[in-house]
């Protein structure tokens, strides 16, 4: 057989060459340069990465982005190498750790679509488990997926596939490889790199005041970006959007109040939107630097009565001043800490006002509250928030995003996971605001009672453009890493406080090029193919399959005489009866 | 998936016409040329059906999901150029009937094969995907070997002019079947919303019959006289 093959190359090579070639070197040619990556995956979606950040000197989250390895669920005896998937129904942090532990390749959690159908404690618990997938660099690629039909349709066959090893005979084994479909994890993505030269920018404006040189200076303080486990995610309604929100708000009305020469009064007031302030208040912490270090004149050098840091407002009935020194009497912090009392407690009974005293521990690695930021330059500075702790989940959740259900239906739903009410939002700014004009004002030394409102009728806080606020901040995600100078949510920001303010300026923050105290990496959106795949076992039982195929067609072939003569005989005797 | 995937795809399209090049002996006639004529005629053929196609028959843009059975039915119909092109490859070869009918189908069907399966099978059955579909297509072209030896062998018969009346109809009918065959399996999975295996099975079916009568035809024919 192979002698008659070479004849006929031979014979090929001889009649015409030209043509020869091109069947044999220019053909396959083609063929290679023509054969691009096929791209046509079972399955595409996106993939948020886990957060990959470096903060004075400490790794923080997963350390890799590529992924290539086949799907696995945590039924599977065997998980190293493989790409392990998780629904967060059965997430759970022992799970988790396995999975590292048996040096799994990836993990996937799979996020539902809607949040708010979770239960409560799912979303609870995982929140809670947030903090501690940070805490320490993990080596693998983490991913979260948003589920979708095709998505759980591949886990479910995945985790089919998964339950059914280790405990079948061989052939069963063999049976299942040919029926069963595994999955290939592939990102399209490079590995992830350090962001170099990454700007942080944060906002200023200013109301001056009238009446003399030297006058006292209020700043109110709010960090706009929102921090999860994954940024990409990271949504930060209520943390701090709802701060956010109140802040422009609170800049809406003093700029009323101090465009009238009647009720201009005689402090000024800056306002502060901080960037990175899930990262230790990086944005705040340059803010101090350049006005306190690097300036002649600032606001912040003179005479600061108080600094306000606004921090996750926007729901609760209970209301805490966060000190790290408690008020001295007579100071305007203690003024204001009376009036937000007296305000409190005369015309929102319902709310339960506390000061919270923590001293500033500088051994932490990080800040607990802004206004630490502020404690440690000598300015007299303090946080309002809804929450005791600041170790509280809801600070840094992915869970912590805009939930339409309850703003549709009201109070009453029990909505899972943490979220903005409007009404309490627009009722904690009036609070707010009420102690604020009442210290500017100066109205109990002038008489006035507790329950007089100054943010009525044509004044009051508008609660549908809180609403309108807080739906915009929540459209996309604010994690540091994604809010660069030129992104909407800074100019879009600068606008809004350009329309009320004066004086608005931008500061930036870049990490130190040598000893940088925080770095950023990229690729943190990604694009996951899942590739139907068979083992290899299936390919060589495909090849037996093939040869005992091309057997018979050769001995069919071989035969095909014993054919011919049978229908010969058949239509024989016909023939002779002609 | 793997090369070793598109190897078994290759070797189960490809070896089927090895074998049978070898088995039917033509390489003892050295017909090796006359197939690759016969090939060059099938590159030519089907060009002159597509400049017909492209020329005549407009993109028909009618909703999704609706089969055009006029439209579909007069393209199959431009599939009677493959057996003026069969008869063109007979005519120019001479010798022994079954020496003209095997040159001639073994030449198309290969021509076919390199020029329709060869790069889908090595982009697709190359990927990381699995899929039966280059299974399935190699099976087809195993099909269609059979399917134009048939053919090649109903044109054979028509063209003699020693061909006895009482043949006349059948043999129309079965060069009718072969040019339609297409269109029909085409009508059978939309009608009946055959799945690919099963649609394969058809096929496989529908050609053996065809061949099988072809076949009786032939003998019939060659040994009557």
């Amino acid at each position: 057989m192979f002698e008659e093959a070479s004849e006929v190359f031979d014979n090929m090579f001889k009649s015409s060459f030209p043509l020869t070639l091109t069947f044999i070197v220019f053909l396959p040619a083609v063929l290679i340069l023509v054969s691009p990556l096929p791209a046509d995956a079972a399955h595409e979606f996106t993939v948020y990465r886990m957060q990959q950040y470096d903060l004075q000197g400490q790794n923080y989250g997963s350390r890799n982005a590529i992924l290539n390895t086949e799907a696995r669920t945590m039924e599977a005896e065997v998980l190293s190498r493989r790409c392990v998937m998780m629904r967060l129904a059965d997430f759970s942090y022992e799970k988790y750790q396995k999975a590292l532990r048996q040096s799994a390749g990836a993990v996937v959690i799979i996020l539902p679509k809607n949040m708010s159908t979770m239960p409560q404690d799912i979303v609870q618990q995982f929140m809670e488990l947030e903090p501690e997938l940070l805490a320490t660099e993990t080596i693998v690629p983490v991913y979260f997926a948003l589920e979708d039909d095709e998505l759980l349709s591949i886990y479910s066959q995945t985790q089919a596939s998964s339950s059914s090893q280790g405990s079948s005979s061989a052939a069963e084994v063999l049976l299942h490889s040919a029926t069963a479909n595994g999955f290939q994890m592939v990102t399209s993505g490079a590995q992830s790199k350090a962001v170099s030269d990454w700007a942080i920018t944060s906002l200023e404006g200013r109301l001056g005041g009238v009446g003399g040189e030297d006058l006292p200076t209020i700043v109110v303080v709010a960090h706009y970006d929102s921090f999860g486990v994954a940024p990409w995610l990271s949504y930060g309604a209520d943390s701090n959007g709802s701060g956010v929100a109140m802040l422009l708000e609170l800049a809406r009305l003093f700029s009323r109040l101090y465009s009238h020469k009647r009720t201009h009064a005689g402090y000024n007031l800056l306002f502060f939107l901080s960037g990175g302030g899930k990262f230790n208040y990086q944005g705040t912490k340059r803010w101090l630097e350049d006005n306190l270090d690097h300036t002649e004149s600032s606001l912040l050098q003179d005479n600061v009565a108080f600094v306000l840091c606004l921090d996750t407002l926007g729901n609760g009935d209970n209301l805490y001043l966060h000190v790290s020194k408690p008020p001295k009497e007579g100071s305007p912090q203690h003024t204001l800490l009376k009036e937000l009392q007296t305000v409190a407690a005369d015309q929102y009974p319902e709310v339960k006002f506390s000061m919270v005293h923590k001293k500033i521990n500088l051994a932490d690695d990080t800040l607990a509250w802004e206004h630490e930021r502020f404690g440690i330059r000598r300015l007299p500075a303090f946080t309002l928030s809804h929450l005791e702790s600041h170790r509280s989940a809801t600070r840094n959740s992915i869970m912590d995003m805009r939930s339409v259900s309850s703003s549709l239906d009201g109070a009453g739903e029990a909505t899972a996971g943490p979220h903005v009410d409007l009404k309490k939002l627009s009722r904690n700014t009036k609070l707010i605001a009420e102690a604020l004009a009442r210290v500017i004002y100066n109205l109990t030394e002038k008489g006035t009672n507790g329950d007089l409102e100054i943010f009525t009728e044509q004044m009051q806080v508008q609660e549908e453009q809180l609403a309108s606020l807080v739906d915009w901040l929540t459209t996309q995600p604010r994690a540091a890493q994604l809010v660069d100078k030129d992104s909407a949510v800074v100019s879009t920001l600068e606008y809004y406080l350009g329309r009320y303010l004066k004086d608005v300026k931008r500061h930036f923050v870049r990490a130190d090029k040598r000893d940088p105290e925080f770095v950023f990496y990229d690729q943190l959106k990604q694009t996951m193919n899942a590739y139907r795949v068979k083992p290899a076992i299936f390919d060589l039982l495909l090849a037996l399959c093939i040869a005992a195929y091309l057997g018979l067609v050769y001995l069919a072939v071989q035969n095909f005489g014993f054919l011919y003569g049978i229908l010969r005989r058949v239509t024989a005797p016909r023939v002779k009866q002609h | 998936m793997t090369l070793f995937h598109f190897g078994n795809c290759f070797a189960l399209a490809y070896f089927p016409y090895f074998i049978t090049y070898k088995c039917s002996g033509l390489s003892e006639y050295n017909a090796f040329w006359r197939c690759v004529q016969a090939g060059a005629t099938y590159l030519f053929v089907q060009l002159c059906k597509m400049m017909f196609l492209a020329t005549f028959f407009p993109t028909w843009e009618g909703g999704a999901g609706v089969y055009d059975f006029v439209g579909e039915f007069m393209k199959a119909t431009v599939d009677m150029a493959d057996l003026l092109g069969l008869h063109l490859v007979m005519s120019r070869n001479a010798g022994k009937g079954e020496y003209k009918i095997m040159v001639a189908a073994m030449g198309w069907a290969t021509a076919e094969l390199v020029m329709s399966r060869c790069i889908p099978l090595w982009v697709g059955a190359r990927g990381i995907e699995f899929d039966w579909k280059y299974i399935q297509m190699s099976f087809d072209s195993n099909i269609s070997l059979v399917h134009y030896i048939a053919m090649a062998a109903v044109v054979w018969m028509f063209t003699r002019y020693d061909l006895p009346k009482s043949f006349r109809l059948p043999v129309t009918v079965l060069l009718g079947l072969c040019v339609y065959k297409a269109f029909l399996m085409e009508l059978f999975v939309h009608v009946f919303l055959l799945g690919s295996w099963t649609a394969l099975l058809v096929k496989a079916v529908l050609t053996g019959a065809i061949s099988l009568c072809s076949l009786f035809l032939f003998i019939t024919l060659v040994h009557s006289n």
